[in-house]
C-alpha cells in the first residue's frame, strides 16, 4: 500500500525550536530512566473492576425493563435512575480507565520517557476513581443534570475538569515535551485530540448557574441547550470512545501482531479527517426537532462524510494483520482486536446511515439507536479494551496469563453475547418504529395505544437480557483470569532501566527538500513548490512539536464548533418567539426538578416531530419557541413510554396520582415502575426558592411575588392541584407531597402554545412576531411581566 | 450598536464556509500524505514496535 513518493534528499541542519524544548538526539547526553508500570497496573485493575460493575449495571437495568415491579417502588433502584449509572459506569469508569491504562503504557514507550510526574499520575488515578464513586453515589439519589453522558452535577464537573485537564493533560503534555523520541507517533496525536476536545466539550456543555450544592441550571435553554448537549453527546462518543481507542489500536495492534501499521499515510488522513469532521456531526441527533433545519442538515452531511475516514481507519487496522492472519487463528488477543476493529467498521457505517434524515425518522427514539450504541460499546470499546488487557496482563504482572483457554472462552462468550444483544434490539427498534408510523386505510394509526407497541417487543428485551448475561459472564472470566495471574506474579517486579540520549532544545531537523524530481523539468515554479510542499516537511515538523500540534488540534475543534454554535445562538429566527409562552410557576419549576431527578427523560421524550404519525398520536408538533424556559431541555432520546410534549391537560390530575402509585393499574401493560415514594415524600416548599432565583438569574421574568414569597406562591398552587385531585376522587390533604409538584409540571407541559394572549394585548402581539423584531421581544417581555406565576394555570 | 451589527450579519453562509473549509483541508492533507516518502513513513510506523530507545534518528 505504501507507495514511494518523491525521494527525500534531506539535509541535516541545526535548528532551535521556538515553541518548546524539543529534541535533539545528537547531544549525546545519556540519561537513565525506567517506565512507570505501577500506574498502568492500577488503571488496568480499575478497568477490570469497573468493566464488571458497568456491565452488571447494564444487565440489571435490562432486567428492570422487563420486570419493572422488582424495584418494589424503591427509587434508588428503578430503571430511570440506574440507566444513567450504567452509561456513566460503562463510559467513564470502564472505557475511561481502559483509555488511561493504554495512554500510560503506550505514551511512555512511544516517548521513551517515564511519565513526567509520578505524583500527578497517582493524583489522576485516585481523582478519577473518586469521581466515579461520587457519580455512583449521586446518580441513584437523583442528583443529576439529566444531560445524557453529562449527568453529574457542577461540583463533580469541576473536579472532572481539574483532574482531566490539569492533572492528566498537564502530565501528558509535559511527558511529550520531555520525550526522548523525536517523532510523535500517530497514537499520540489521537491522545492529544482526546485530551483537548474532551476538555472543551466538558467545560462548555456544563456551564451552569448553581442553585445549591446538588443542583445547577444550564446557562443554555431549550433549542440551544439541545444543540450544546448533542454537540457534547456526539463528540463524547467521538473523542472519548473513538479517538483514544484509535490511539490504542494504532499502538497495541502493531505490538500484538508484531508488525508496523499497514499505512502510516492513511493514519495521517484518518486522524485529520476525524478531527475536522466529527465535531460538526452532533446535530444529527436532533433531526426533525425544533433545531434549525440548516444545522441538522449540516450535521447529516458531515456524518455521512465521516464514513470515509472511519473506514480508512478500520482498513488500516485490519490490514496491519496482512501476512499475519495465521496468528489471529492462534492468538485470542488478536481475535479480540479483529472483532473490535470490525465492530468499529460496522458502527461507523451504521452511524452515518442513521444520520440520514429519512432513516433517522424511523430509527430515532427506538431501540435501533440502543443497538447501534451497544454494537460500538460492547464490540469496539469492550473488545479493544479486553484485547489490550490480555496483552498487557502478562507484561505488567511479569508472568504468564493464568489460562489461555479462559481467554478464548471469554472471546467466544463475549462475541455471542454481543450478537444476542444487538440482533433482537435491532429487531425491536425496527418493529416499534414501524408500528408507531403504521396507518390504516382510513388514515388513522394502526397502533394508537402506545403500550401495545411496547408489549410487542418485550420478548426481544428478554433476549437482550440473555445476551447481556453472556457478555457479563465473559467479564467475570476476565476478572478471574486476572486474579489468578496476579497471584502468580513475582515477589518484586523487575524494573528495567533504559539508557538513552537526552534531547535538547537544538536539534538537526530534516530540512524540507528544496529539490524535487521536477527540478530539471520545464514547468512553472508553482508546480515545483507544490511538489516540495507535498513532501510534508511542514507536517513532520508539526509531528515533533507537541505544543504546536495541540494548538492546531484545538483550532480545528474550536473553529468547527464556532461555525455551528455562533449561528445557532445569534440568529433570532432560529427560535421564533411565542408570546404566550411563560416561565414555569415556582411549583411547576420544582415539579420539573423532580421530573429531571427521577430521570423521566430516559423513557419519555418531549419533542413531537412534524410527522403525521406523530401529530396524530401526540398532538401539534413542537415549536422552538416553546422551550425558551427549559433548563435543561427534556427532549429525550428514547421512547420507552409515550412522548409528553403535549401532556398538559391530557389526563386528570388524579389519573397522574394513580399512575405514579401503580402505572399498570391505569395503563395496563405499562413497563413503568411505581413511583409510590412521590406520594409519600414531603414537598419542602422552602427548598423551591433557589430554583426560582436561578431561573430568574438566567432570564426567566419572575415578578417580585414569585421571587420573594416563593413558598407561599407554590403552596397556593399546590392547594389548587390537591383540591383538583380530591374533586376527581383522590385522597385529601396531599398538597405537601412531591407528586403534587410533579403533577403541576406535567399539566403545564405543552399548553402555553394554545393559550389565548392576555386581553389587554393588541391582537398582533399574540401572533408569532416577525423574525428578530424588537417589538417581538418587548411584547414577550410585557406578557411575561404581566403574568403572575400563580395565575399560570396548571391546566 | 453591537446588537444591531450582529443582527444584520448574515450567518447563513457559515454552513457553506464550513464545507469548503473541510473539503479544502481534506484535499490538502490527502494529497500531501500520499506523497510522503516511504522511507519516512516506514520509520514512523515502526516506532511502537520497540520499547527500547532506538539509535538516534535524524527525523
Amino acid at each position: 500500500m505504501e507507495t514511494s513518493g518523491a525521494t527525500t534528499s534531506d539535509t541535516e541542519v541545526s535548528k532551535t525550536d521556538s515553541s518548546m524544548a524539543v529534541p535533539s538526539i545528537e547531544s549525546g547526553e545519556l540519561e537513565s530512566f525506567s517506565y512507570d508500570d505501577a500506574i498502568v497496573r492500577l488503571f488496568a485493575t480499575a478497568t477490570i473492576i469497573w468493566a464488571l460493575v458497568g456491565t452488571l449495571a447494564g444487565l440489571i437495568v435490562a432486567v428492570l425493563l422487563v420486570m419493572p415491579s422488582i424495584s418494589e417502588g424503591i427509587p434508588f433502584i428503578n430503571f430511570a435512575r440506574l440507566r444513567p449509572l450504567h452509561t456513566n459506569a460503562a463510559i467513564f469508569a470502564f472505557a475511561g480507565n481502559a483509555i488511561f491504562a493504554a495512554v500510560y503504557y503506550s505514551t511512555q514507550r512511544l516517548c521513551k520517557a517515564r511519565m513526567w510526574s509520578d505524583v500527578l499520575s497517582r493524583l489522576h488515578f485516585w481523582g478519577w476513581q473518586l469521581i466515579i464513586v461520587l457519580a455512583a453515589v449521586t446518580i441513584p439519589f437523583g442528583i443529576t443534570q439529566s444531560r445524557e453522558y453529562a449527568e453529574l452535577e457542577w461540583p463533580i464537573d469541576l473536579l472532572i475538569a481539574v483532574v482531566w485537564l490539569f492533572i492528566f493533560g498537564g502530565n501528558f503534555l509535559m511527558t511529550l515535551i520531555k520525550r526522548r523520541e523525536r517523532h510523535m507517533y500517530v497514537a499520540l496525536w489521537f491522545y492529544i485530540a482526546t485530551i483537548i476536545t474532551v476538555a472543551v466539550l466538558h467545560v462548555f456543555n456544563n456551564l451552569c448557574v448553581p442553585a445549591g450544592w446538588f443542583k445547577g441550571y444550564s446557562v443554555y435553554a431549550g433549542v440551544q441547550d439541545a444543540f450544546m448537549q448533542w454537540w457534547y453527546g456526539h463528540n463524547a462518543v467521538a473523542f472519548f470512545l473513538t479517538t483514544p481507542f484509535l490511539g490504542l489500536m494504532y499502538y497495541f495492534l502493531p505490538k500484538a501482531a508484531d508488525r508496523p501499521v499497514f499505512s502510516y499515510k492513511l493514519s495521517i488522513i484518518h486522524f485529520w479527517s476525524l478531527v475536522f469532521i466529527y465535531i460538526w456531526a452532533g446535530p444529527h441527533h436532533l433531526h426533525f426537532t425544533a433545531l434549525p433545519e440548516w444545522a441538522s442538515t449540516l450535521g447529516m452531511l458531515f456524518s455521512v462524510m465521516l464514513w470515509m475516514p472511519s473506514w480508512g481507519g478500520m482498513i488500516n487496522g485490519l490490514l496491519t494483520l496482512r501476512g499475519a492472519w495465521h496468528k489471529v487463528a492462534a492468538d485470542p488477543v488478536l481475535k479480540f482486536f479483529v472483532v473490535g476493529v470490525t465492530f468499529y467498521g460496522m458502527s461507523t457505517f451504521e452511524g452515518p446511515m442513521l444520520s440520514v434524515k429519512s432513516v433517522n425518522a424511523l430509527s430515532h427514539y427506538t431501540d435501533w439507536t440502543i443497538a447501534h450504541v451497544h454494537s460500538g460499546a460492547l464490540g469496539w470499546n469492550g473488545f479493544m479494551a479486553f484485547g489490550m488487557l490480555y496483552w498487557l496482563l502478562p507484561r505488567i504482572y511479569q508472568t504468564k496469563i493464568w489460562s489461555d483457554k479462559l481467554v478464548s472462552l471469554h472471546f467466544w462468550t463475549g462475541t455471542i453475547g454481543i450478537l444476542l444483544y444487538i440482533i433482537p434490539i435491532y429487531a425491536a427498534g425496527l418493529m416499534q418504529g414501524l408500528m408507531w408510523r403504521a396507518m390504516d386505510e382510513t388514515g388513522n394509526l394502526m397502533y394508537p395505544d402506545f403500550v401495545e407497541t411496547v408489549q410487542s417487543i418485550v420478548f426481544l428485551w428478554w433476549l437482550r437480557v440473555l445476551g447481556g448475561l453472556l457478555y457479563v459472564s465473559g467479564v467475570c472470566m476476565l476478572c478471574f483470569n486476572t486474579l489468578m495471574t496476579w497471584f502468580a506474579r513475582p515477589a518484586t517486579y523487575d524494573v528495567p532501566v533504559y539508557t538513552a540520549p537526552k534531547l535538547s532544545k537544538s536539534y538537526s531537523e530534516a530540512k524540507p527538500a528544496k529539490d524535487t524530481e521536477y527540478n530539471e523539468v520545464p514547468m512553472l515554479d508553482l508546480g515545483k513548490n507544490m511538489s516540495v510542499w507535498a513532501k510534508m516537511g511542514w507536517h513532520r515538523r508539526w509531528e515533533r512539536l507537541p505544543v504546536t500540534f495541540t494548538i492546531l488540534v484545538t483550532i480545528a475543534v474550536v473553529g468547527a464548533t464556532l461555525f455551528e454554535a455562533v449561528p445557532t445562538f445569534l440568529i433570532r429566527s432560529n427560535i421564533p418567539t411565542i408570546a404566550t409562552v411563560e416561565p414555569y410557576t415556582p411549583l411547576e419549576l420544582y415539579g420539573r426538578h423532580i421530573y429531571v431527578s427521577e430521570g423521566c427523560y430516559n423513557c419519555h421524550s418531549q419533542m413531537i416531530r412534524p410527522m403525521v404519525a406523530e401529530t396524530k398520536r401526540y398532538g401539534e408538533y413542537s415549536k422552538p419557541g416553546e422551550f425558551i424556559y427549559d433548563r435543561p431541555f427534556q427532549w429525550g432520546s428514547r421512547r420507552i413510554g409515550p412522548d409528553l410534549a403535549r401532556e398538559g391537560g391530557r389526563q386528570s390530575s388524579f389519573w397522574h396520582w394513580r399512575h405514579f402509585e401503580n402505572p399498570a393499574e391505569v395503563s395496563p401493560g405499562s413497563v413503568m415502575p411505581s413511583y409510590q415514594h412521590l406520594l409519600n415524600e414531603e414537598l419542602k416548599f422552602d427548598s423551591i426558592a433557589p430554583h426560582v432565583k436561578a431561573a430568574w438569574y438566567l432570564g426567566a421574568p419572575y415578578d417580585d411575588e414569585a421571587l420573594n414569597n416563593t413558598s407561599e406562591v407554590a403552596y397556593k398552587q399546590a392547594e389548587r392541584v390537591a383540591a383538583e385531585i380530591v374533586s376527581q376522587g383522590g385522597p385529601a390533604n396531599k398538597m405537601d407531597r412531591k407528586a403534587v409538584a410533579l403533577i403541576a409540571y406535567l399539566q403545564r407541559i405543552g399548553v402555553d402554545l394554545f393559550k389565548t394572549p392576555a386581553p389587554e394585548q393588541p391582537a398582533a402581539d399574540a401572533e408569532a412576531p416577525a423574525e428578530g423584531s424588537e417589538e417581538a421581544a418587548e411584547a414577550e417581555a410585557e406578557v411575561a411581566d404581566n403574568a403572575s406565576p400563580s395565575n399560570a394555570s396548571a391546566g | 450598536m453591537i446588537r444591531d451589527i450582529v443582527s444584520y450579519l448574515d450567518y447563513s453562509v457559515c454552513a457553506e464556509i464550513a464545507l469548503a473549509l473541510f473539503v479544502g483541508t481534506f484535499a490538502m492533507i490527502t494529497y500531501a500524505a500520499l506523497r510522503l516518502s516511504k522511507n519516512a513513513t516506514d520509520r514512523f510506523a515502526s516506532i511502537p514496535l520497540s520499547d527500547q530507545p532506538q539509535d538516534p534518528r535524524s527525523e
